[in-house]
């Protein structure tokens, strides 16, 4: 059963702030899911170990310096910049 | 038959009895007035199209040969990143983000001289089934406008059902381009995991996402993906196509073709798309092929398997939303976590909270082992499953989805139950395999169905064969143009 709790404590680690009004319908949404979820502990296999799909290996190769983006270009897409850099101000 | 459109296109190109601008405009004029009732696209990108148009008509001026895709008039679903052109994964957290860089995808495309029409509509972060979960309201179906196109890229298939487009690429992490395709009555191409670089494409959940083509006919399918198909070094899971460009067996005859049906994959499906599969099997026997039914018990757990390693991964994925590097960022804040937490909790949705809260709930401590760890291992099942399977048959035929289209907002209402009707799509993503969805006829309401063929790892062409001799032999009675877009 997921509790008012759980949410709260997870959307803590998930950075997300619940409103007050929207926490009972969450909890519940919440609940449906996990025991939906919970079918999988019926299984009767254990299943095998998966660590990656196709066969995929490392693939590795000699480090080459080649040109980067453009600082100016990505700095654009922020919201807030000073000399070069991202910033966060205190906006109260 | 159903002509490809590229092909049809490319002639009227070559043979000067259309020009690349004019064909653009006849576009964007359709777009204009189908997309009020479609919401297909989110952006038109109008100087884009016609600037590539330019080219492709100088250079048949020149007397020069188009490349198959050269001046096709195509969408991109606005998950994947186009230098220079807002790209927004339909989630107001990334309103005004502006990519520096192109997907491959993209690259490859655009130096074709594909011409982009603009970005299409989709699930936020590619999260739902009836694109209703975007920012900017949901793409509607070009057969019915009061069903939706399907989900994640409906948009992109809402475009091509409604041929404001001519094809579109779409992604696919636990059906989101064979559903909305199979929606629409078209075709969607979800191909082998590593097949098509995802580079630029925004990530949801990385070891099941996956670029393919979206498309009217199955020789498109081919086509475009063919065309990028190719390894690539900036996609660390990149391993390109295998084999001969799959346009080249297309037609390749399908006597002895051996097509498993798992009986998991009939149940509870309605009897109206349980009759479209029983009569494609009839098709595929008309044309020598042998159906064989068998047993996938795996297939019990696959959509739990699927919603609990999806969300993990993108409860991951999307920490990079934090406000500061692009974005949406929230007005007032007393320090740096409020601004996060607050930027975060105003940019995204109830349906990628929700799916951002469940991920982060099955990695936490505690709940790892009975969740994640569990699911990854019953993965492993799944995989192995669908591994012994391909050793007794050639491809897999199922239903893509278990309906046709929902009404407007019955998916959104109902979380859980609209995630039911991922069941026959998930397993594909989980095992990393190709599946393109087919129409394979309409209910009594006008509404398409679909069926998928699924093959084994870099078997696209096997299965686009399959689907081309299927699409040849069917014909009109399966492919229904809608009433909109343009018509040459």
């Amino acid at each position: 059963m997921v509790t008012h709790e759980d949410v709260l404590a997870i959307a803590r680690l998930s950075k997300l702030y619940i409103a007050e009004e929207e926490l009972d319908d969450l909890t519940k949404a919440m609940d449906d899911i996990i025991k939906f979820a919970d079918t999988i502990n019926n299984a009767s296999e254990e299943g095998v170990e998966f660590d990656n799909i196709n066969n995929l290996s490392n693939a590795f190769r000699e480090d080459e310096v080649v040109p980067s983006y453009d600082r100016e270009e990505i700095l654009k897409n922020a919201n807030d910049i000073d000399e070069g850099h991202f910033l966060v101000r205190k906006r109260v | 038959m159903a002509e490809g459109k590229i092909k049809h296109y490319s002639d009227l190109l070559e043979n000067k009895e259309i020009s690349c601008k004019e064909l653009t405009e006849k576009f964007l004029t359709e777009i204009e007035s189908a997309n009020k009732d479609l919401n297909a696209y989110v952006k038109v990108t109008p100087d884009t199209a016609l600037e590539t148009a330019k080219k492709v008509d100088e250079k048949l001026a020149r007397g020069e040969k188009l490349s198959p895709l050269e001046g096709i008039p195509m969408t991109l679903k606005d998950n994947i990143s186009t230098k220079g052109i807002e790209t927004t994964c339909c989630s107001k957290i990334l309103e005004g983000y502006t990519p520096i860089y192109n997907a491959t995808v993209w690259e490859t495309l655009s130096k074709n001289n594909a011409v982009l029409l603009g970005k299409t509509n989709m699930d936020e972060f590619a999260m739902g089934s009836s694109s209703e979960t975007s920012y900017f309201g949901g793409a509607a179906n070009p057969h019915n406008i009061n069903h939706v196109a399907g989900g994640s890229s409906g948009g992109v298939a809402s475009a091509v059902g409604g041929n404001i487009a001519v094809y579109g690429l779409g992604s696919d992490t636990g059906g989101s381009i064979r559903q909305p395709a199979s929606f629409c009555g078209i075709v969607g191409l979800k191909p082998t995991y590593g097949a098509v670089s995802r580079f630029g494409l925004i990530a949801y959940a990385s070891s099941f996402d996956q670029i393919g083509p979206i498309t009217t006919t199955v020789e498109d399918s081919a086509i475009v993906f063919d065309a990028i198909s190719d390894y690539d070094k900036m996609d660390s899971t990149s391993q390109g196509r295998k084999g001969t460009p799959t346009v080249d067996s297309l037609k390749n005859d399908i006597k002895g073709l051996k097509i498993g049906i798992p009986r998991e994959y009939l149940e509870g499906i309605r009897d109206d798309v349980k009759l479209s599969i029983e009569k494609a099997c009839e098709v595929y026997k008309s044309l020598g092929a042998e159906i064989v039914y068998f047993n996938l018990p795996a297939l019990k757990y696959a959509l739990p398997v699927y919603y609990i390693l999806a969300c993990a991964e993108a409860s991951s994925n999307l920490g990079r939303y934090d406000g500061i590097r692009y974005g949406y960022r929230t007005d007032s804040y007393k320090d740096v976590n409020e601004m996060i937490c607050k930027t975060r909790s105003e940019g995204f949705g109830d349906e990628v909270k929700r799916r951002i809260l469940l991920g982060t709930y099955v990695l936490s401590a505690g709940y790892y082992d009975a969740y994640y760890k569990k699911a990854q291992n019953l993965r492993g099942s799944i995989v192995n499953a669908f591994k012994n399977a391909f050793a007794s048959c050639d491809v897999i035929l199922a239903p893509t989805v278990p309906m046709t289209a929902f009404e407007k907002g019955n998916a959104i209402s109902v979380p859980i139950e609209t995630y039911l009707t991922d069941i026959c799509t998930v397993p594909v993503n989980i095992a990393g395999l190709p599946g393109v969805s087919i129409p394979c006829g309409f209910n009594d309401k006008g509404m398409p169905i679909g069926m998928q063929l699924i093959g084994d790892t870099f078997c696209e062409s096997k299965i686009l064969n399959a689907a081309w001799q299927y699409e040849n032999a069917a014909g009109a009675e399966v492919f229904k143009a809608s009433q909109y877009g343009v018509k040459l």
